[in-house]
């Protein structure tokens, strides 16, 4: 008969024999230590099992989609079967080479929306930075440039319907729009209603409305293709209308918005909102709960970060450690980037705290380790919090238990996904005990919210910006620096509506 | 989706560690925690409509899925032959006696660090069996071992990983030590 592993492996793998289960149900009722051993594998068996799919893929909105059971079976086994042999050449080269391959992330995005000027969308509300999967991007109005990954460079001005098809091909059912197409985009084609247009490495514009389509080619050369028409080439200064009258027109570059005018108008919007986030600046100083808030327009050469908060009395100015100076949200607005192991912002929050808000400006480059940090008590213990990111892209706020109570993580969902990566990202984080939750928020709006077990007040004392200390450990401290930049934090001692937060955001 | 949907698998998702956590001590059968899980998200998202969201959802999901995993390990395990059935009660009667809550939520996470300060071979073993869907006597057969011998050595590796577990919960969990 197997021994007792083998037989609770057996029981977890489904193959136990009737003799075998006979066993085991024997051994567990002369043995009842045996009972919780089992149990434990039986646990930690699930939780490997359910670690499988953060490995392949960190979405778990698949595992929920109802299994097809045969058909699922049947592959994976057959599949198995067949990548046994591979499997164990790449174990035993793994052995001696420690090389392992690592899951590839992947994307669908075909393009990048660049810039925007007063941007009102039909379709969901995107900013720039966002990079675009294939679909409709409906502009209510203003302008949008969008960078497609072959190269070519679209401004279209709202209204307009835009359908990304890939990274080389649009097709525009309504609006205006010009395009640049260098050289390494020849080829780049827009569909219209009537005929697509085909760039040979220039400049155009396409105007599509109900009743007419007219393509006006500023530089270069295009071609038009119509549905049993021969093809038209179309020259530098040359226009025509895509259907009906096709008699050569005058190209007019004017009616169109020019890469130029992007500028200047992205240049006056960028400068509009940051003179509003000034004014707007000396109100949420004022707030009467408001503990503390760097808004990180520091002189360049200064070392430390100004506490702006009026009633932040016993909170010191930040120190500024090895993190260099960098471009914040706008032009002239300043931000801190966190690149090195050495770099952070050191301060101290004397004192408890009943409630807590946080709320930052966060540039993510990247997920590099297994925690992110973000706001961090030094060490851990006696309700010290810690607000990080983990690598899978989960925002976290740790929460320690007090006389060695254990700890608490409030988790969001997977939100920091690489296309989130190097855009300004306004998260915030709220300690409620009123409401007995924690509520995480990103842009302004609520990601989730979890039970608050534990209500005791907070003790956050010596703590870190973008990086974590354990004063405790006198070897080796992990590595949690966050790699990206800040632009502004605020820390409330009460918790903020959902619509503060979203005032925070605007 | 609408809002409220949109909500109700938000606040699922929020809680779907807590929920297979329910399911593992309802319902001791292998494979079986997934499957509760799903029917759970299925049966939540079904109502969402009575639910309000803006409370704590971990009674009502902890009632539903106590429920499915009762119902699911039944029809599960009545197809078992009765000496295993017998096994199978026993050993529901274990978890259900069971004085500590399920832990499942807090090590899920602290399991993925504690799964990268495996050793190679071991870390080897547990992609080859958890994650290739490879069984123990192919494994054996291609490492040219005993199967009891891979049977083993999986069991040492989920020891050493709960060792590991106890060792970062006792110190504050890795996320913060």
């Amino acid at each position: 008969m197997p021994d007792t592993d083998t037989l609770i492996q057996h029981y977890l793998e489904g193959t136990l024999t009737n003799a075998e289960a006979e066993e085991l149900h024997e051994l567990l009722q002369t043995q009842p230590e045996l009972g919780e051993r089992l149990l434990q594998h039986f646990d930690m068996d699930a939780m490997l099992r359910a670690t499988k799919p953060l490995v392949a893929d960190n979405i778990i909105r698949p595992a929920l989609v109802p299994k097809r059971r045969f058909t699922f079976a049947t592959v994976t086994s057959v599949a198995a079967m067949a990548a046994c042999i591979t499997l164990l050449g790449t174990w035993l080269m793994n052995a001696a080479l420690d090389l392992r391959p690592e899951a590839e992330e992947t994307t669908a995005s075909v393009a990048v929306l660049t810039r925007g000027v007063n941007l009102e969308w039909d379709s969901a509300a995107i900013t720039p930075g966002t990079p675009l999967s294939p679909g409709w991007l409906k502009l209510r109005s203003g302008i949008a440039q969008i960078e497609f990954y072959q190269g070519a460079r679209v401004l279209i001005e709202g209204p307009a319907e835009l359908q990304l098809v890939s990274s080389g091909e649009a097709t525009c059912t309504r609006g205006k729009l010009s395009a640049q197409v260098p050289p390494q985009a020849k080829g780049f084609r827009i569909n219209t209603p009537k005929g697509s247009i085909v760039d040979l490495g220039t400049e155009f514009g396409l105007d599509v409305s109900a009743a007419n389509e007219e393509v006006h080619v500023f530089k270069g050369e295009v071609e038009l293709h119509q549905p049993a028409v021969m093809m038209k080439s179309l020259k530098e200064g040359q226009a025509m209308a895509i259907a009906g009258n096709t008699a050569v027109l005058t190209a007019n570059a004017s009616s169109f918005a020019s890469l130029n005018e992007i500028d200047a108008r992205s240049a006056m919007s960028q400068r509009f909102q940051f003179e509003k986030w000034l004014a707007s600046s000396s109100k949420l100083n004022a707030d009467a709960a408001l503990r503390l808030r760097f808004d990180f327009q520091d002189d360049e050469g200064s070392r430390s970060l100004r506490n702006h908060a009026v009633n932040g009395g016993q909170i010191e100015d930040g120190s500024i450690v090895g993190a260099s100076c960098t471009t914040g949200r706008w032009p002239g607005k300043r931000a801190l980037e966190f690149r090195n192991v050495s770099d952070r912002v050191r301060l101290n929050i004397p004192g408890e705290t009943k409630s807590l808000t946080m709320a930052v400006w966060v540039r993510v480059n990247g997920l590099d380790r297994s925690f992110n940090s973000l706001f961090m008590s030094e060490s851990w213990g006696d309700r010290k919090v810690h607000w990080q990111i983990t690598r899978d892209g989960k925002v976290r706020l740790g929460i320690a238990g007090s006389n060695g109570a254990h700890h608490a993580d409030h988790d969001t969902p997977v939100f920091f996904t690489p296309e989130r990566f190097g855009r300004w990202t306004h998260l915030a984080v709220v300690f409620d005990p009123f409401t007995k939750e924690v509520r995480h928020y990103a842009n302004g709006e609520l990601l989730t919210r979890s039970l608050l077990k534990d209500t005791e007040a907070l003790k956050i004392g010596m703590a870190e910006l973008g990086n974590w200390n354990d004063r405790r450990n006198s070897g080796g401290v992990a590595i949690r620096h966050l790699s990206g930049a800040m632009d502004e934090f605020a820390l409330w001692d009460r918790a903020l509506s959902d619509a503060e937060i979203a005032t925070l955001v605007k | 989706m609408n809002t409220h949907e949109t909500q109700a698998a938000q606040v699922f998702l929020a809680h779907h560690d807590f929920v297979r956590g329910v399911a593992l001590k309802y319902a001791p059968w292998p494979g079986l925690m997934e499957d509760i899980a799903q029917q759970v998200f299925l049966e939540f998202m079904a109502k969402e409509s009575q639910w309000d969201l803006s409370t704590d959802a971990r009674p009502l999901l902890a009632t539903m899925t106590r429920h499915i995993a009762m119902r699911q390990w039944r029809e599960r395990t009545r197809q078992q032959p009765e000496v295993v059935q017998k096994l199978a009660d026993h050993i529901r009667l274990l978890a259900e006696e069971r004085e500590a809550p399920p832990r499942y939520e807090e090590e899920i996470s602290v399991l993925r660090n504690c799964l990268q300060k495996l050793p190679e071979k071991s870390r080897e073993l547990v992609e080859l069996y958890y994650y290739n869907d490879i069984s123990t006597p192919q494994i054996a057969d291609q490492i040219r071992m005993k199967a009891d011998t891979v049977c083993r050595a999986l069991s040492r590796v989920r020891e050493k990983l709960r060792e590991c577990i106890e060792r970062s919960t006792n110190q504050g969990g890795p996320a913060h030590a």
